[in-house]
């Protein structure tokens, strides 16, 4: 019954209401002073008067829908901290908000700044790409200062800069790229009729990238989401510090490892999981839709980790499905691979250094010494240091399981999805609903699940471990194989339908061969987003400060102890040290050797 | 004789909800050792055309026969040679050219010598083992060809073959496919040929049939005799009457083609 509510509301919301996407004109538009605001809003109420209706209808419909779940969470719960349900979700929401329009200044200013100037370019690029590999877990230490400093503020603000250490990057990097890819004949037009400083920013820039920022604003939302479990649910040496206004991460949080309250945790996570659909379809799809026309490019930017790069890769991108906007993967993948100069990895490194030794000086309270260093290396949890080739050894084979499975699983529901269309238009909304949930709010619905199956918590860990990584992995295997499917051209489509490539013979001798080299970008991709969940999918936290959290050895989980239990911070440093290295050397070994290998498989047309 | 007959084809695309007619009724059929050209502007369903006789595209209504059986799928008796060449980026020249005959089932050596043969008929004997990547246009277009070839088609569609090529390339691949065309060992028997370039039209096609946009349907046929080899009449009269002539019919059928869309146009 409810799901046919939810189904039926969905389906209200995708099937077109450009009222939003006219809204989004209207805005754009009123930029433009020129023409009069009141003939514009005229025309919308006028010419949108039915989808306008839709729009309200499927809005108000959203809502009551979300009303009436919170509600029956609310009173069917015996979870005492159910109540707080309506202001944890709005806290929740406008955290995120808040940090989304602070990550949208930052990233579009910055992202400007460093395209356009050369030393800023120097400066920032290689140190803000050094900044958003290193896992949310990585700014742990540097929030604690604040934690303790400022109070409840300080709680507050500790979390907005957690999740704005998980959402801003992705802004960055695409307005960057977006700047950059401005064609040439529009930038010399403009530099030829003078167009200079603010009106080039505003006739030239803006435009350009505003596809790149509502899809970057898009992909910050959503990692908004996935982060914000572990961005409200603070722990310090044992203790769980709470943001004073709550928040539905923590709520989660607390249902699962405190209370272990099953039908609740499951209950809020559908109640999370409609949100962020119901935002994606209300918002995020109208806007997208509206900034994608009239711009110079294609709308996906994709910027893939480059040789200076440690750490996680992401992306800026957005697909759309249906239509003809497909990007050209390979081309786009191996223009974006950024290549740093030695100075400018050089300055990365002092850079990161310095900013290591101002939070290592903000905690202590002094420079941080020899001795200091010394002190971290032999308090816990660095004993398990000796153990680290064994405990990397664990990480490793539980992240290859996963993608595996992940790679195998992506290519035969990728290539189905673009070579069916009947199958497509069932596998498509599974994607964009699915690519909604916060897989990291799954995590510890799902421990709790297996737990009860297997009434073992190290082999119910193991597997939610193993879960969360294939189901966060494959969405962009899935993704790039799409893509490139979708991507290859008609000639040789018709080359092989001439000489007679049909069904499996097909995908053997032409598909797999041409996705090949997005295979290995979307590889890469998995494998940053891999890296950066394994870090909490290895560890449990738990209900009682004074039960040991429970973990399955790995380097992940030893991550986390430095981190959680210990506030251990040499040591978390040292293991993000690591990290780095295993995440550099396998891009250095494996990724780019393939992507070189298959250069010659790019299609110039 | 009569190799192929198209028969009042006729084809619309959707579009959005609206629908195109792409070619209205066309019909015309190719003899035996024919070289037919099909000129039109851009978007008069000469490339559409092409396709519905190779089989890749079905039509609304009439037919095409094939040696009096009708084509309704990809029959390796007609081949196409494709604008943008269609070469399999990650197979060597060789073993593009093998493609077709993979898919039939020939043996591993026999189709590697039947592909030597036809890279040393386009001339590229040498570069079996480059891959497209390291391959001018020019010789991808080969390339191209001699995979064409190597199932000894009877008809040859060629859709714009020389069209994304320089001039100078140009001018050398159509030599060789006039001589490869003319040479009664080697195949096809006739070729079929889309083109917007009128003078290309008319140095290599015994007929050139003239197409009209919206709807695409023929609006007439020149035919060529100028002896061949033609490359001693191209300064002379009977060269640019031809050409002239063509000209003259396609900017008839572009003055029809408006005057429909418009009434008042004059």
């Amino acid at each position: 019954m409810v799901l046919c509510v939810l189904i039926f509301i969905v389906d209200g919301f995708v099937t077109e209401n450009r009222c939003f996407s006219c809204c989004w004109r209207f805005l754009v538009d009123q930029l433009d002073l020129n023409r009069p605001t009141a003939f514009l809003f005229f025309t919308f109420i006028q010419k949108w008067g039915t989808d306008l209706k839709k729009y309200i209808a499927s809005f108000v419909g959203g809502l009551i829908v979300l009303c009436v779940m919170g509600w029956l969470i609310m009173t069917k719960s015996l979870n005492p901290e159910a109540a707080n349900l309506p202001l944890y979700t709005f806290s929740t929401i406008s955290r995120i908000v808040i940090t989304l329009i602070i990550s949208i200044a930052w990233g579009v200013s910055f992202g400007i700044l460093a395209a356009t100037n050369r030393i800023a370019s120097m400066v920032l690029t290689p140190f803000i790409d050094l900044l958003q590999s290193i896992p949310i877990l990585g700014y742990f230490p540097m929030v604690i200062g604040f934690l303790f400093l400022l109070g409840p503020w300080g709680i507050e603000l500790s979390v907005i800069i957690l999740l704005f250490t998980s959402m801003a990057w992705a802004i960055f990097f695409g307005v960057l790229g977006a700047v950059k890819s401005i064609p040439t004949n529009v930038v010399e037009s403009a530099k030829g009729f003078g167009v200079s400083g603010w009106r080039y920013v505003r006739h030239i820039i803006l435009p350009a990238i505003a596809p790149t920022v509502v899809a970057g604003a898009n992909l910050a939302w959503c990692d908004g989401w996935f982060f914000m479990i572990a961005a409200e649910y603070i722990q310090y040496e044992g203790k769980v510090v709470s943001p004073p206004s709550g928040g539905l991460g923590y709520l989660l949080a607390r249902a699962s490892y405190f209370y272990e309250d099953m039908p609740f945790a499951i209950m809020l996570l559908i109640f999370i999981t409609f949100i962020v659909v119901y935002f994606n379809i209300l918002t995020w799809h109208q806007l997208m839709e509206r900034a994608n026309t009239g711009t110079y490019k294609p709308i996906i930017r994709m910027d893939l980790s480059g040789v200076g790069k440690i750490g996680v890769a992401r992306s800026v991108q957005w697909f759309h499905f249906g239509s003809i906007h497909w990007p050209k993967s390979f081309s786009i993948v191996s223009q974006s691979l950024r290549k740093y100069s030695k100075v400018e990895k050089v300055t990365a490194v002092i850079l990161a250094f310095a900013a290591v030794f101002i939070v290592l000086y903000l905690q202590s309270d002094h420079l941080p010494s020899l001795e200091m260093i010394q002190q971290g290396f032999t308090s816990p949890p660095a004993d398990e240091l000796s153990r680290l080739p064994v405990l990397i050894f664990l990480t490793m084979s539980r992240l290859t399981i996963a993608y595996v499975i992940s790679l195998v699983v992506a290519i035969g529901l990728g290539v189905l999805a673009a070579e069916h269309k009947r199958l497509a238009t069932i596998i498509y909304p599974i994607y964009d609903i699915g690519q909604g949930v916060p897989i990291l709010a799954l995590f510890p619905v799902m421990f709790l699940g297996l737990n009860g199956v297997f009434g073992s918590p190290q082999v119910a860990l193991e597997l939610t471990c193993i879960t969360m990584l294939v189901l966060d992995m494959i969405w962009y295997m899935f993704l790039n194989i799409v893509s490139a499917t979708k991507n290859i051209p008609t000639e040789i489509n018709e080359m092989a339908e001439l000489f007679g490539f049909k069904g499996f013979k097909r995908v053997t001798h032409i598909v797999i061969p041409f996705i090949l080299p997005s295979i290995v970008t979307g590889s890469i991709l998995s494998w940053g987003t891999g890296w950066n969940t394994i870090i909490f999918a290895e560890y449990m936290p738990s209900s009682d400060p004074s039960i040991p959290p429970l973990s399955i050895p790995g380097i992940g989980s030893l991550l986390d102890k430095a981190g959680y239990q210990f506030g251990n911070t040499v040591v978390l440093v040292f293991i993000l040290g690591v990290i780095a290295t295993i995440v550099l050397s396998m891009e250095g070994f494996i990724w780019r050797r393939l992507l070189r290998k298959f250069e010659r498989y790019h299609l110039e047309v | 004789m009569i190799l192929l007959t198209i028969e009042n084809i006729k084809k619309t695309f959707a579009n959005g909800k609206s629908e195109i007619l792409v070619l209205d009724e066309v019909s015309f059929s190719i003899g035996d050792e024919e070289f037919v050209c099909l000129v039109g502007p851009s978007g008069c369903g000469k490339s559409t055309l092409l396709r519905i006789i190779s089989g890749l595209e079905k039509a609304d209504s009439g037919r095409i026969l094939f040696q009096g059986q009708p084509v309704t799928h990809p029959i390796p008796q007609i081949s196409m040679v494709f604008q943008l060449f269609g070469l399999l980026p990650w197979k060597t020249a060789l073993e593009n050219v093998e493609l077709p005959m993979e898919v039939l089932g020939v043996k591993k050596e026999d189709r590697a010598r039947t592909a030597q043969d036809y890279l040393k008929m386009v001339q590229l004997d040498g570069f079996e083992n480059t891959y497209p990547h390291d391959l001018s246009g020019g010789m991808k277009q080969r390339v191209g060809i001699a995979r064409a070839l190597a199932l000894r088609p009877v008809i040859l569609l060629m859709d714009e073959p020389f069209s994304s090529l320089d001039e100078l390339t140009a001018k050398t691949l159509r030599e060789l496919t006039l001589n490869i065309w003319r040479d009664p060992s080697a195949p096809p028997n006739s070729t079929i040929m889309v083109s917007h370039n009128v003078e290309e039209a008319v140095y290599m096609a015994d007929r050139v049939l003239v197409m009209a946009p919206r709807p695409g349907r023929l609006v007439g046929e020149v035919k060529i005799d100028i002896p061949r080899p033609r490359s001693q009449y191209v300064r002379e009269s009977i060269y640019f009457n031809h050409v002239d002539e063509v000209m003259a019919m396609l900017e008839k059928g572009k003055k029809l083609s408006d005057q429909e869309a418009n009434p008042s146009y004059k």
